[in-house]
């Protein structure tokens, strides 16, 4: 057994694909708080895209792969992983994998015609996937003494819970909790104590539970409304804006590809941050103005 | 076999750009569905019981349910020792000749009703005008979209969409046509003065009174009806004639389950302890009796209902109407309810239509009107599984392949590809190319006319921008710097942090050759790097 404590990266398809610096931020934070992080390379995606739209075969197909490459991280040894917190980089996502994976996999085993033996063994590692996974921002959370970034460990980076004497006192953000984050993994308060030891104040938005209005496939299929409601959200937004919030913060990338994507269509180039790049920032010191700038701008080898 | 519904008028996407260019519409809507939600949780807020007794009322109403057909029958028979008569009516066509016989027997010419969902699902009010009835609604809501000639556009609040402006204009047209006074101004008892003044009248002059039913007691046969207006008791007991209409979900087991369930509709869909007006009705004025009309009926409307009965749905049965998943739900919030183009609208008629009127009676609603944020799940006093049943009203669709050939075939390809290692990259690789006529300053941003991108690239970018993606994903990255040659997934040291100081990143280990890993369930899977599921 390592010394070190060990935990898997889920990183998710769409950091995967069109924000990997929020994968990489989450691996430096992770491995300055003494982790030892392993990304299981066979993951692809958690099918919920697919789940949502109704295509539960090809979403169950996805669900499989997922549940394989998070058991194989030690090859030839499941029950060596079978205490690995496994980190999601999205709430989305990990509501998907602890609350709708299990059924899923067994159903669609049934489905296909399986023996209910078959069906109730995805059943079971679709579960024990479901109790390891955890969204970073909860797993910080859960474990204030994890908030904090180790430099004894190895790194070199200052930390934020030891202000400077130029120090003005937290940076404020806008803190946006995406819905399935809210209501499937009932997290309906910003990370406080996580956004506190990285010097930055959450504030969030009037009407801070509507959605909105990515919901995966929803988005693609009903621009307009979908956007409408993006719409919505960014007028809720103007109230954090103007009490100085520096950027908008989520656990969600979809919300942020969103809601981002949006700002930028109307030439607002307003810096929109996944959570484990705010925390990335603050552990090297740079959540300022200009370092929040820069990263939400960062095409980190990007386009 | 489906019921049947009034078919949705125009195309969604029609309905949809209506609903989204009319920022009057949006402002009001808003506006209710807000005040609603709010009242709600302050009711919410200031009962300590509220909790424990929601969730009895639900136990009551999931137990009535699952009784339903003994309950209907029990109340058939005290309906009928009370001397009125009952029906059951299969659908909308059994409903209006029942009525139209009654009406035909008195001798009747004008109507008056009260708030009913069940005769608008019935299409009743068009029916009986096509056989020359004068027909009134007279709920202040449901009186102002009949002059408007529109459908409700809320389950509780039918004119929710309509300014107070706007209410004038149509009370002032009114007042033109009826050679009446119109309102003084547009202050709400100025309107309201009007419409009582106008509908006093009706309820004078009406044959038969027509009104649905919130409940139905089985073991005394009442008909139970909640009004804040008062208008529901004039309408069952002025004119000579009551008729109900009540759908046969409505039906309640014992008064003890009424006393639970009665208060639920108000304290979430309005945030009151109870609606100002309750009444109970059984069966039409006997001797000793001063009010109350002649002759009472009550049509018990199935219209596919009972079809639900054991099903994954059966829940959906339970709806006591409340509204509070309309007030909650983002799509409602931002288009009302216009635009579903089914008189139950908001998450539960996204669910109830499609049950109702058949699968394929206005399948954009399952499909298209819901983001699945959940907040429906969480309003609904009944936890009607909403969001669930959406998404199984989505499988039952695809597995009818109710969607367009492209769309079937762009998802099944996509998710057919990302069940393996392999097919994924080999995405990668195809978006990089085929992103790149769109790729402006690093971003993807306006689609050129010339060059529209194809099908759900397209939609986001018809409205946002994205970025592109990434010239080296998180894979690749991870494989640089971390990745072992001896084949392992890889654990990071915890020594660099820095990415490109790892002495490792030179060892690429590309993903998937790992050697073959035994399955849980007993048989060896070949290597991740068989691409078989890659067609
Ligand atoms: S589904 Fe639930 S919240 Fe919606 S109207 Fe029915 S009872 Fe009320």
């Amino acid at each position: 057994m390592p010394q070190t404590p060990r935990v898997q990266l889920f990183v998710t398809c769409m950091v995967d694909l069109f924000r990997p610096r929020v994968g990489i931020a989450a691996v430096r934070l992770l491995e300055r708080r003494g982790l030892a992080v392993e990304f299981p390379m066979a993951q692809t995606c958690c099918g919920q895209f697919a789940f949502n739209a109704g295509h539960h075969k090809e979403a169950a197909a996805m669900g499989r792969q997922l549940v394989r490459a998070f058991e194989q991280a030690t090859p030839g040894d499941a029950a060596a992983v079978a205490d690995v917190p496994v980190i999601a980089l999205s709430g989305s996502c990990a509501a998907m994998v602890s609350h709708e994976l299990p059924d899923l996999l067994e159903r669609d085993a049934l489905d296909r015609g399986a023996a209910r033996a078959t069906a109730q063994r995805w059943r079971r590692r679709a579960e024990s996937l479901a109790r390891r996974v955890v969204e970073l921002s909860v797993w910080l959370e859960r474990d204030v003494a994890r908030v904090n970034s180790n430099p004894a460990e190895g790194s070199t980076a200052p930390t934020a819970t030891q202000p400077g004497p130029d120090t003005v006192g937290p940076v404020p953000v806008a803190w946006h909790t995406g819905c399935h984050m809210r209501r499937l993994l009932q997290v309906t308060e910003p990370p406080i104590h996580v956004l506190e030891a990285a010097g930055a104040a959450g504030h969030e938005l009037p009407d801070a539970d509507q959605c909105c209005g990515f919901g995966g496939t929803f988005a693609l299929s009903e621009p307009e409304l979908s956007a409408a409601m993006a719409d919505t959200k960014l007028q809720a937004l103007a109230t954090p804006r103007a009490d100085g919030a520096a950027c908008l913060v989520s656990a969600d990338l979809g919300c942020l590809l969103q809601l981002g994507g949006r700002l930028q269509r109307a030439g607002d180039t307003y810096p929109v941050l996944h959570v484990a790049e705010l925390v990335d920032l603050a552990d090297q010191g740079e959540l300022t103005p200009l370092g929040i700038a820069r990263a939400a701008e960062a095409r980190g080898g990007e386009g | 076999m489906p019921g049947v519904l009034p078919p949705p008028g125009t195309p969604w996407k029609a309905r949809l750009a209506h609903a989204l260019a009319d920022t009057t519409l949006q402002g009001a809507i808003s506006r209710s569905t807000h005040n609603l939600a709010a009242q709600r949780d302050a009711a919410y807020a200031g009962y300590a019981r509220g909790g424990e007794l929601r969730d009895a009322a639900r136990a009551a109403k999931r137990a009535s349910v699952a009784r339903l057909d003994e309950l209907l029958a029990e109340c058939t028979r005290n309906v009928e020792a009370h001397g009125g008569y009952v029906v059951r009516a299969a659908g909308p066509d059994e409903v209006a000749r029942y009525v139209l016989d009654v009406a035909r027997r008195r001798g009747a010419r004008r109507v008056v009703k009260s708030k009913s969902m069940a005769t608008e699902e019935v299409e009743l009010n068009a029916r009986l005008e096509a056989a020359g009835l004068h027909v009134r609604e007279t709920d202040l809501g449901e009186y102002i979209i009949q002059l408007a000639h529109e459908r409700p556009s809320h389950i509780i609040v039918p004119a929710a969409h309509k300014t107070r402006g706007q209410i004038r204009e149509i009370f002032d047209r009114e007042a033109r046509s009826a050679a009446a006074a119109p309102p003084a101004d547009d202050s709400t008892p100025a309107l309201t003065a009007f419409a009582r003044r106008q509908l006093r009248e009706a309820f004078l002059a009406a044959d038969i009174g027509i009104s649905g039913g919130n409940y139905l007691v089985a073991e005394t046969g009442t008909l139970v009806l909640i009004t804040n207006e008062g208008n529901g008791r004039m309408s069952t007991s002025l004119p000579p004639v009551h008729i109900a209409v009540v759908g046969v979900d409505k039906v309640l087991a014992t008064w003890e389950d009424l006393g639970l369930v009665l208060q639920q509709a108000p304290l979430s869909g309005t945030g009151q302890r109870l609606t100002t007006y309750v009444s109970l009705i059984s069966g039409p004025r006997r001797e000793e009796e001063l009010d109350g009309p002649e002759e009472f009926h009550l049509i018990l409307l199935d219209n596919a209902r009972r079809e639900l009965l054991g099903s994954e749905f059966e829940d959906v049965l339970t709806c006591i109407r409340c509204g509070a998943c309309l007030n909650v739900c983002p799509v409602f919030r931002t288009i009302g309810g216009h635009a579903y183009g089914s008189i139950y609208s908001g998450p539960i008629g996204v669910v109830l239509t499609p049950l109702l009127g058949g699968i394929e009676h206005a399948p954009e609603l399952p499909k298209s009107a819901c983001s699945l944020c959940y907040a429906c799940r969480d309003a609904c006093p009944m936890t009607i599984d909403l969001p669930h049943h959406i998404l199984s009203l989505r499988v039952m669709q695809v597995r009818r392949q109710i969607e367009p050939a492209s769309q079937r075939f762009t998802v099944a390809l996509w998710s057919h590809l990302w069940a393996s290692p392999g097919g994924y990259r080999r995405t990668v690789r195809l978006a990089r190319l085929g992103q790149r006529a769109y790729l402006r300053k690093g971003r993807l941003g306006p689609v050129p006319r010339y060059l529209p991108a194809p099908g759900l690239l397209g939609g986001w970018l018809a409205t946002r921008d994205a970025p592109p993606v990434a010239r080296e994903t998180f894979h690749e990255w991870w494989g640089r710097h971390r990745g072992r040659s001896d084949g392992s997934t890889g654990r990071s040291t915890l020594a660099p942090a820095v990415p490109g100081t790892d002495p490792s990143a030179l060892a690429q280990a590309p993903a998937g050759e790992r050697p073959a890993a035994p399955a849980a369930d007993g048989a060896t899977r070949a290597p991740e790097r068989t691409e078989r599921n890659v067609p």
